[in-house]
C-alpha cells in the first residue's frame, strides 16, 4: 500500500504514531520491554512496593476471615461500606478496557490501537480486584456459591429477583469475555515473543501460550473473525455490567438509591473512572518506557476529551438526582438530597463536586489538556472523585433513611483502609507482572497502523 | 468430705493480684504435683437413664413454676419456665395482684443473674477460698464469746424485708443474742417513712397529679399502677374516657412521658409551685380567673399548668389523685395526702395502710447512719451483713471500711464478692432467689412462697439458712423447713398441706389472721414485722384532718420551713437530683449484661450513667454531650460525663445511682460514675449547693439512638383525645384483599396511647429469643441486637418537649422489601404472613437490612455467642436457634410459640384459640399495649384493635403493608366545663 507517513498529518500533535516508526521498529521497541535483562530499577521498586500491598491484602483478608466482617466499620443502618464502594469503584475502572477495545474497534477509531492491550489488561486486573470484595463482604463467605444456580440436593436456587444474583452473572460474564478477548488479541504477539525470546524455557512458555500460532493466512483469517465477533459480544457487556451494578442500588426502596437514573448514570461514571485510570497509568508508563512514539500526545488528547464528555454525563446525573428529589415532593428523597449537601458527610459531597465536576473543566483549554502534569492531576482527581461518589451514594443514603430513630454514622476502620490499600497493591502488582512478561502494546495492530494497512477490523 | 475440704469449689480460680514470680512458683508446683497425682478421682456415681420417667416431665415441653421475685424487698409473683429442670425464662404470674401476668425489664433480666459466671461459688476468708465448714468453726468460737455477753457488740445488717420467715429468724436471732443490734439499710426509697404506706388506684382517678413520682415505672407496685392507669386510657371503638395526667418533675421519666400536661421544674421551684396549687385549688370556681399572690410570682408556664390543673381537678373531684414521689421529702408527702383528702380522694383513689416492709420496725436499731455511729463508737465487735452491699451503697459505711476491716469478726453474705466482701473477713456466697425457698409479701401485703427451680448452681445458701445457722447451728437449717414452719402455725397438718400445695401452685399464700399473732382486725393486714399498728395519736396525717383546707396550708408551710432550713447551705449553687438507675437500680443489677445493654428510657444510654442536664443549662455552661463534669459538694467530689436531655428541668443535674462500681464482676466493674459520695451527709435524693466545673476531658457515652426529632415524618402519630375517631389518611390503595389468604394471618397491634416505654418487652424478647449482648464498643458502632426496640422522640420546644416513644419490632410486611433483595432466599414469606428468616440459608449480604425501612434487622457482625463453656448458655431457649457469625436475624413474632400452639391445637383437634399465642413482648407488657393474634379471625382481639379508626401503619406510604400496626399516642384535652 501507499503508506502515508504520519508526519504528513495536519500537525505533529495530531499524529497517532511518531514519524519514522516502521513495523520493525515497532516490534523491536515493544518486545524489548518484556525481554529486557535485567529489568529496570523502576520495575523492581514498583513491583516490590506493589507486592508489599499484596501482603497487606493477605493480612487483612486473613484477619477478616478470622474475626468476621465486624472488623470493618459497617453497622446498622450502614450495612454496606468499603467493600461495596471499592467493588463498584474497581468494576467502574474495569470498564475502560473493553470500551476502548471493543466499542472503539467497532467504531473504527484507530487511536485505540496503541492503548487497547494495556487497558484490557487493566480491565482484567481491576475486575479481579473488584471480584474479591463481594466475596469478602459476605457474612459467611464460605457459602458464596449459594448465589450460583447449581443443582444442589435440596433443590434450592438463588432468588432471582435479587439484583445481587444478576450481579453474579453480569460480573462473571464480563470477566470471562474480557479475558478471552484479551487473550485472543494476544495470540499473534505471543508468537512474536516466542520467536524473539532468548532461552529455551521462555520460548517454550510463549510457544505454549500462543497456541501454535504460525502466522498462516488461515490463522489470520480466523483470528480476525473471532476478534471481531468477540468485540461484538463484549460491547453490550460494557453497558450491561454497570447497569446491573447500578440496579444493585436502584432496586432498593432506599431514598438516594431508588432511582431509574442509576443504570445509565453508573455506566457513564464507570467509563469516566476507567478513562481516568488509563490516563493515570499511561502517562507515567509512556515516559518510563519511552513509548511517546506510539502513545502520542494525540492519544492523551483524545482520551482527555472522552473523559470530559463522560464527566458531563455524570454531572448531569448529579443534577438529575437533585432535580428528581425536589420534583418528587417526597420528604425522604428531599431529605437525602439536602443531607448530602449540608449533612455530616457534606465534606465528601463537596470533595466529589471538586474532583468530578470542577477539576475536569480545566481540560476545556487545549493548552492545559496537553500539559502532562495537569492532565495527570485531573485524571488522579477523577479517580478519587469516582471513589468518593460511591462513598456518597452508599453511605449518605444509608445513614439517614426513613425513621430518624435508626439514623447512624459510618466510620471506616483500619481494616477497611488496609483492604483497599491491599487491592491497590494487587492491581499494581498484576500490572507490573503484565509489563514484565507480555507486550503491553499490540504489535500486530501497531504494525498494521504503521503500514497503514487496514486494521484487523476490515 | 475430706476431699471437699481439700478442694473447695473455686479453689482452682485465678486469684487477683498475682505477680510473675508468684505465677511461676505456682505453675511449677502445679506441674510437679500434677505429675505425682495424675489420676482422676472416680465420682463413685453411675449414670443411669430413668427407669420410670418423672411424672409430667416431657422433654421438649417446658414446665412452669410459680414463685416470686424480690423487688426492693417486696414480692412480685412470677412463673418460671423450665426445660428439663433448667430455668430459662421468667413470666408474670396472672394470679398475683402485683403482676397480673406482666413483668418489668428488671424481673425479666433476673434469669440471667442466675447463670452469672461471676457469682461467688465458695466462701472466702480474707479473699482466699475456704469452706462452709471452716466458717461454721470460726463462727462457733465467736458464738461462744457472744453467748457469754448476751450478744453485746454483735451487729447484724440486712436490707429492709417483707419476708415473714426472715423476720421470724431475725426475732430468733435476737432471742439468742439479746444484746445484739439489728440494722437495716437500703439505698433506695422508704415507702413508708412515717409508718404509713400509700396505695393508689389510678384506674379510678380521672385527674392525676404526680409530683416527682415515677410510679408507673419505678415502684414496687408499678405494674399494678400501670395496668390500672392504662385501663382508663384504652381507646375502644373510637372512644376513650376523659382523663388527664399532670406531672411535675425535674428529670424526664416515663410517668412524665405519659403526662398530658407536663411541667419540668427544679426541686428548688417545687415549693413555690405547690403553694400556687394550694392557692388555686383553694379558690372557688367563681374566682377562677383571679390570680392570688402565690400564683402571681410563678412563671407563665407554671401559671398555666396550675390554672388548667385546678380547673380539671375541681370538675372531676373526687375522682382525683395526687401522687408524691417516694423520693420527695415527707412534707411534700403530707401535702399530697392533704390535697387528696381535700379533693375527697382518700378512701377512693388513695388508701393508706401499715407498712408492709420492715423499714420502721421498732426492733431495728436504725439504718446506715446508726451503724456508722456504732462503728465509730467502737460498740461493734462483730458485724454480719446479709444480702446488702453497704460499702458501695452507703457513703457513711464506705468511709468506715477500714474499721470494718479491722473488726475481729465480720461476715458478708452476698451473691458476688463485691465491695463489701472485700472489706469483710468472711464472704459467703448467697444463693439466687430461683435456687432457694423463701417467702415475701407484695406491696399490697399479699404473701407469696418462693420455691427453688434448681439446686444452687454455685453452692450458695440463702439468707434464711445462713441466719438460721448463726443462731441455731445444731438445728436443721433447711430453707424449706424454715418457710413451712412459719406458715404452719395454727393449722392442722392436712389443712396446712392443702394450703401449702395451693400456695406453690398459685404463687400466693392464703393468709390467716392467726399468723404472727396479729390483732385480727378485719380489713387490715397486720404489720408483718409484728409491730403494732401506728398509734393514731402520733399519726401525722390526722392533724387537722377535719379541716382539709387548713391541712394543705399547714403542710405547705411545713415544706416552706424545710426549704428554709436547707436554704442556708444552698445559698448558691446548683441542685443535684439523685435517682436509682432505671436498669441497675442501686447497683444490684450491675453485673447483668442485659440490663447494662438495655437503653435507659428517654436517654437511650447503655453501659453507663451520666450527669443529665437540660439543653438550656448545657448552652449556658457550654457543655456538650460527653464532656466530663466535676460535681462537688462540701463533702465530696465526683466526676461524671454530661448528657443533655430535652425536657429536663433547668437549674439542676440528675444522676443515677448504681454505677462506678469497683467490684461488681466482669460485666459491671468500672462502668459509669459513682454518685453515692455526693449523698454523703444527707442520704437524701436531692443535694443542694452543688458546684459544677467542666474538666477538659471527654468520655464516650454510648446511645442506641442518636437522633431525637421526628423530622416531620410522624412515625408516632399524636392525636388529641377528641379526634381519635377520625381515621388517618390512607396513603395507599391496593387491589389485594385487606385480609390476607391462608388459614391464619398473624398480626400485631401496638397501642402508643398506653405504651409506657418501660423496656419490659425488650428484655422479654431478649430472654425468649436468645438475643446476644454485644458490649459497649459494639453498640457504639451501631450493632446492638435487640429485636424490638423502643424509639423515642422529643417533639417541640427542647425545654419542655412532648416525650414520645414507640416500640418497633419487625413489621412483618406483606410487601416486604427485604425479601425481594435476598439473593439466596434466606428471608421468605410464610403462608400465614410471617416474614421468616432462615438462619442457615443466610450468607450475610445485609441487603435486606439496607432495604428495611424500619431497620429492625440485626446482623451478627462478629461472633456474639457466649463461649461454649459459659453457664449463660444454660439460659438459652432450646426452641430458638442461637445465631452464628455472619447471619442476619430479626423478630419472628415468636414463631416458636405459634408452632407450639399449633401442635397443642392439633393434639386437641381444635382451632388455635384467640390469645393462645402470646408473643414474649406481649406477655411482658404491663399495660397490654401489644396485642397479637389472628387477623383472619374477625373477632380476635387484634382484629378488633385494628378496626379502630385511628389504627395506622408505620411508614404506610411506602406500601409495605405491615402486619404490625399502631394506635396513636392520645393526648387528653381538658374537661368541658360542667
Amino acid at each position: 500500500m501507499n503508506a502515508t507517513p504520519p508526519a504528513e498529518a495536519d500537525s505533529p500533535g495530531r499524529a497517532l504514531v511518531a514519524p519514522g516508526q516502521t513495523p520493525e521498529s515497532v516490534t523491536r521497541e515493544i518486545t524489548a520491554i518484556p525481554l529486557a535483562r535485567p529489568q529496570s530499577r523502576f520495575w523492581w521498586i514498583g513491583f516490590l512496593v506493589a507486592f508489599a500491598g499484596v501482603m497487606v491484602l493477605c493480612g487483612s483478608v486473613a484477619w477478616l476471615l478470622f474475626r468476621g466482617v465486624g472488623v470493618w466499620g459497617i453497622n446498622v443502618p450502614v450495612a454496606w461500606g468499603f467493600a461495596i464502594i471499592n467493588f463498584v469503584w474497581w468494576i467502574g475502572i474495569g470498564h475502560a478496557g473493553t470500551f476502548i477495545s471493543a466499542i472503539l474497534l467497532l467504531l473504527h477509531q484507530e487511536w485505540r490501537t496503541s492503548i487497547n492491550r494495556f487497558t484490557e489488561a487493566m480491565t482484567l486486573f481491576a475486575v479481579a480486584c473488584a471480584g474479591i470484595y463481594p466475596l469478602l463482604h459476605l457474612g459467611r463467605p464460605q457459602f458464596f456459591y449459594w448465589l450460583l444456580p447449581y443443582p444442589d440436593t435440596m433443590g434450592l436456587w438463588p432468588q432471582f429477583r435479587s439484583p445481587l444474583v444478576w450481579d453474579v452473572f453480569a460480573v462473571s460474564t464480563y470477566a470471562t469475555v474480557s479475558l478471552v478477548f484479551w487473550y485472543v488479541g494476544l495470540l499473534p504477539d505471543l508468537a512474536t515473543m516466542r520467536d524473539r525470546a532468548v532461552g529455551l524455557g521462555r520460548r517454550r512458555l510463549y510457544g505454549l501460550l500462543c497456541l501454535g500460532w504460525r502466522g498462516q493466512g488461515s490463522h489470520w483469517h480466523h483470528y480476525r473473525k473471532v476478534y471481531l465477533l468477540l468485540a461484538g459480544l463484549a460491547a453490550p457487556l460494557v453497558v450491561s455490567v454497570h447497569s446491573i451494578v447500578g440496579m444493585d442500588f436502584a432496586i432498593a426502596i432506599l431514598p438516594g438509591w431508588h432511582s431509574a437514573l442509576f443504570p445509565p448514570y453508573f455506566v457513564a461514571g464507570a467509563i469516566y473512572s476507567g478513562f481516568s485510570m488509563v490516563l493515570t497509568l499511561i502517562i507515567p508508563l509512556r515516559s518510563v518506557y519511552r513509548l511517546q512514539g506510539m502513545i502520542t500526545a494525540r492519544h492523551l488528547d483524545l482520551m482527555a476529551k472522552v473523559m470530559m464528555a463522560m464527566g458531563w454525563i455524570v454531572t448531569y446525573g448529579y443534577f438529575c438526582e437533585f432535580f428528581n428529589a425536589w420534583r418528587s415532593g417526597v420528604i425522604f428523597d428531599r431529605y437525602v438530597a439536602v443531607n448530602r449537601v449540608i449533612g455530616p458527610y457534606a465534606g465528601y459531597f463537596w470533595a466529589l463536586m471538586l474532583c468530578n465536576v470542577a477539576a475536569p473543566q480545566l481540560l476545556w483549554s487545549a493548552r492545559l489538556r496537553r500539559c502532562l502534569p495537569v492532565l495527570f492531576g485531573v485524571a488522579l482527581s477523577v479517580n478519587l472523585g469516582m471513589w468518593i461518589e460511591r462513598y456518597v451514594i452508599v453511605v449518605t443514603s444509608l445513614h439517614r433513611d426513613f425513621l430518624p430513630s435508626s439514623w447512624g454514622m459510618y466510620h471506616a476502620t483500619f481494616w477497611d483502609y488496609s483492604t483497599l490499600l491491599g487491592t491497590l497493591g494487587l492491581f499494581a502488582a498484576l500490572l507490573f507482572l503484565f509489563i514484565r512478561f507480555l507486550p503491553m502494546i499490540s504489535m500486530t495492530e501497531m504494525r498494521a497502523l504503521v503500514t497503514k494497512s487496514d486494521p484487523p477490523t476490515s | 468430705m475430706a476431699a471437699t475440704a481439700e478442694f473447695p469449689f473455686g479453689a482452682g480460680d485465678w486469684l487477683p493480684g498475682m505477680d510473675r514470680r508468684e505465677f511461676l512458683r505456682l505453675m511449677g508446683a502445679s506441674l510437679a504435683l500434677g505429675g505425682v497425682s495424675g489420676c482422676v478421682r472416680p465420682t463413685g456415681d453411675t449414670l443411669v437413664p430413668y427407669v420410670a420417667a418423672p411424672e409430667e416431665a416431657l422433654p421438649g415441653r417446658p414446665k412452669y413454676y410459680a414463685t416470686a421475685v424480690p423487688v426492693e424487698g417486696f414480692a412480685r409473683g412470677i412463673l418460671v419456665e423450665t426445660h428439663l429442670g433448667r430455668p430459662t425464662k421468667i413470666e408474670g404470674n396472672p394470679d398475683h395482684p402485683e403482676s397480673r401476668g406482666a413483668t418489668d425489664a428488671i424481673t425479666q433480666a433476673a434469669i440471667l443473674d442466675l447463670y452469672d459466671p461471676d457469682r461467688s461459688c465458695t466462701p472466702l476468708r480474707r479473699g482466699e477460698p475456704s469452706t462452709w465448714t471452716a466458717f461454721a468453726d470460726e463462727w462457733g468460737r465467736q458464738r461462744e464469746i457472744f453467748a457469754g455477753t448476751g450478744g453485746r457488740g454483735l451487729a447484724l445488717l440486712t436490707e429492709p424485708t417483707t419476708s415473714p420467715t426472715l423476720l421470724r429468724e431475725l426475732e430468733q436471732f435476737r432471742t439468742a443474742f439479746p444484746g445484739s443490734r439489728w440494722y437495716q439499710h437500703t439505698a433506695l426509697a422508704d415507702y413508708a417513712p412515717d409508718g404509713w404506706q400509700f396505695d393508689y388506684d389510678l384506674g379510678r382517678a380521672r385527674v392525676i397529679l404526680a409530683i416527682g413520682s415515677d410510679c408507673l415505672f419505678r415502684h414496687p407496685a408499678c405494674l399494678r399502677y400501670a395496668r390500672s392507669f392504662a385501663k382508663l386510657r384504652r381507646v375502644e371503638q373510637g372512644q376513650v374516657p376523659r382523663s388527664r395526667l399532670y406531672v411535675i418533675e425535674s428529670t424526664p421519666t416515663l410517668t412524665g412521658a405519659m403526662a398530658d400536661v407536663r411541667l419540668p421544674a427544679s426541686p428548688t421551684r417545687l415549693n413555690q409551685i405547690l403553694d400556687g396549687i394550694t392557692e388555686a385549688m383553694g379558690a372557688d370556681s367563681a374566682g377562677e380567673g383571679a390570680v392570688g399572690p402565690a400564683v402571681a410570682v410563678l412563671s407563665p408556664d407554671e401559671r398555666s399548668f396550675i390554672r388548667s390543673l385546678a380547673r380539671d381537678w375541681r370538675l372531676v373531684a373526687p375522682e382525683v389523685l395526687c401522687v408524691a414521689g417516694d423520693e420527695q421529702g415527707s412534707a411534700i408527702r403530707r401535702w399530697s395526702w392533704a390535697l387528696n383528702e381535700r379533693g375527697g380522694a382518700v378512701g377512693h383513689t388513695v388508701t393508706r395502710r401499715a407498712a408492709v416492709r420492715s423499714d420502721g420496725d421498732p426492733r431495728s436499731a436504725g439504718g446506715a447512719t446508726a451503724l456508722a455511729a456504732a462503728l465509730r463508737g467502737g460498740e461493734v465487735k462483730a458485724l454480719v451483713i446479709v444480702s446488702a452491699n453497704p460499702i458501695y451503697t452507703s457513703p457513711e459505711i464506705r468511709d468506715l471500711a477500714d474499721s470494718i476491716h479491722r473488726l475481729p469478726f465480720s461476715a458478708h453474705l452476698g451473691s458476688h464478692a463485691d465491695e463489701t466482701a472485700a472489706v469483710c473477713r468472711w464472704h459467703l456466697p448467697e444463693a439466687h432467689f430461683l435456687e432457694t425457698w423463701g417467702d415475701l409479701r407484695g406491696f399490697d401485703g399479699t404473701p407469696s412462697v418462693m420455691q427453688p427451680l434448681i439446686e444452687p448452681l454455685y453452692g450458695g445458701r440463702s439468707a434464711l439458712e445462713v441466719l438460721h445457722a448463726l443462731h441455731a447451728p445444731t438445728a436443721t437449717g433447711n430453707g424449706y423447713d424454715l418457710v413451712r414452719e412459719t406458715w404452719r402455725q395454727g393449722d392442722a397438718a392436712t389443712e396446712f398441706e392443702l394450703r401449702w400445695a395451693s400456695a406453690l401452685r398459685r404463687g400466693r399464700m392464703e393468709e390467716r389472721p392467726a399468723h404472727f399473732g396479729g390483732d385480727g382486725v378485719p380489713g387490715r393486714v397486720p404489720s408483718p414485722s409484728g409491730r403494732p399498728d401506728a398509734d393514731r395519736s402520733t399519726d401525722p396525717f390526722v392533724l387537722g384532718a377535719h379541716a382539709p383546707v387548713g391541712m394543705v396550708a399547714e403542710a405547705a408551710a411545713l415544706a416552706g420551713k424545710e426549704e428554709g432550713a436547707t436554704a442556708g447551705l444552698a445559698a448558691a449553687g446548683w441542685t443535684l437530683v439523685l435517682m436509682p438507675d432505671p436498669n441497675v437500680g442501686d447497683g444490684r443489677g450491675s453485673n447483668n449484661a442485659w440490663l447494662q445493654e438495655l437503653p435507659r428510657p428517654l436517654t437511650q444510654l447503655v453501659w453507663d450513667n451520666a450527669a443529665l442536664i437540660s439543653p438550656a443549662m448545657a448552652e449556658a455552661l457550654g457543655i456538650a454531650n460527653g464532656d466530663v463534669l466535676a460535681l462537688s459538694t462540701d463533702a465530696a467530689r465526683v466526676e461524671a460525663a454530661a448528657w443533655i436531655v430535652p425536657g429536663h428541668a433547668p437549674g439542676c443535674v440528675s444522676m443515677a445511682l448504681g454505677y462506678g462500681r469497683t467490684r461488681a464482676g466482669f460485666v459491671g466493674t468500672g462502668r459509669g460514675f459513682d454518685a453515692y459520695p455526693l449523698r454523703r451527709g444527707s442520704a437524701g435524693w436531692t443535694v443542694r449547693g452543688l458546684r459544677i466545673a467542666r474538666t477538659d476531658r471527654r468520655y464516650p457515652l454510648v446511645t442506641t439512638q442518636r437522633h431525637f426529632t421526628m423530622e416531620g415524618r410522624e412515625p408516632v402519630r399524636v392525636v388529641p383525645s377528641d379526634r381519635i375517631a377520625a381515621p388517618p389518611p390512607d396513603p395507599t390503595t391496593t387491589l389485594y384483599s385487606p385480609v390476607p389468604p391462608g388459614a391464619h394471618a398473624w398480626g400485631m397491634s401496638i397501642d402508643l396511647g398506653t405504651c409506657l416505654g418501660c423496656n419490659a418487652c425488650v428484655v422479654a424478647c431478649q430472654s425468649e429469643n436468645n438475643t446476644p449482648v454485644v458490649g459497649k464498643d459494639q453498640v457504639a458502632r451501631g450493632r446492638e441486637m435487640h429485636w424490638i426496640r423502643i424509639d423515642r422522640y422529643f417533639e417541640g420546644d427542647p425545654a419542655a418537649p412532648r416525650l414520645l416513644h414507640q416500640p418497633v419490632p419487625c413489621m412483618q410486611c406483606e410487601n416486604a422489601p427485604c425479601e425481594v433483595v435476598c439473593p439466596v432466599g434466606a428471608t421468605v414469606h410464610s403462608s400465614e404472613g410471617l416474614n421468616q428468616m432462615v438462619y442457615n440459608r443466610c450468607v450475610g449480604t445485609r441487603y435486606c437490612s439496607n432495604n428495611c425501612p424500619y431497620k429492625v434487622r440485626r446482623f451478627n457482625f462478629l461472633d456474639y455467642r457466649s463461649p461454649t463453656d459459659s453457664p449463660v448458655n444454660l439460659q438459652k431457649n432450646p426452641d430458638v436457634t442461637v445465631r452464628a457469625r455472619g447471619v442476619m436475624e430479626k423478630c419472628t413474632y415468636c414463631v416458636q410459640r405459634i408452632n407450639r400452639a399449633r401442635i397443642d391445637a392439633a393434639e386437641g383437634n381444635r382451632p388455635i384459640r384467640d390469645g393462645e399465642v402470646r408473643t414474649a413482648c406481649q406477655q411482658a407488657c404491663p399495660v397490654e399495649a401489644i396485642v397479637f393474634g389472628d387477623l383472619a379471625d374477625p373477632s380476635s382481639q387484634v382484629s378488633r384493635r385494628k378496626r379502630e379508626p385511628a389504627n395506622y401503619s408505620l411508614l404506610g406510604e411506602l406500601n409495605t403493608r405491615p402486619r404490625t400496626t399502631y394506635l396513636p399516642k392520645v393526648i387528653h384535652v381538658g374537661f368541658p366545663a360542667a
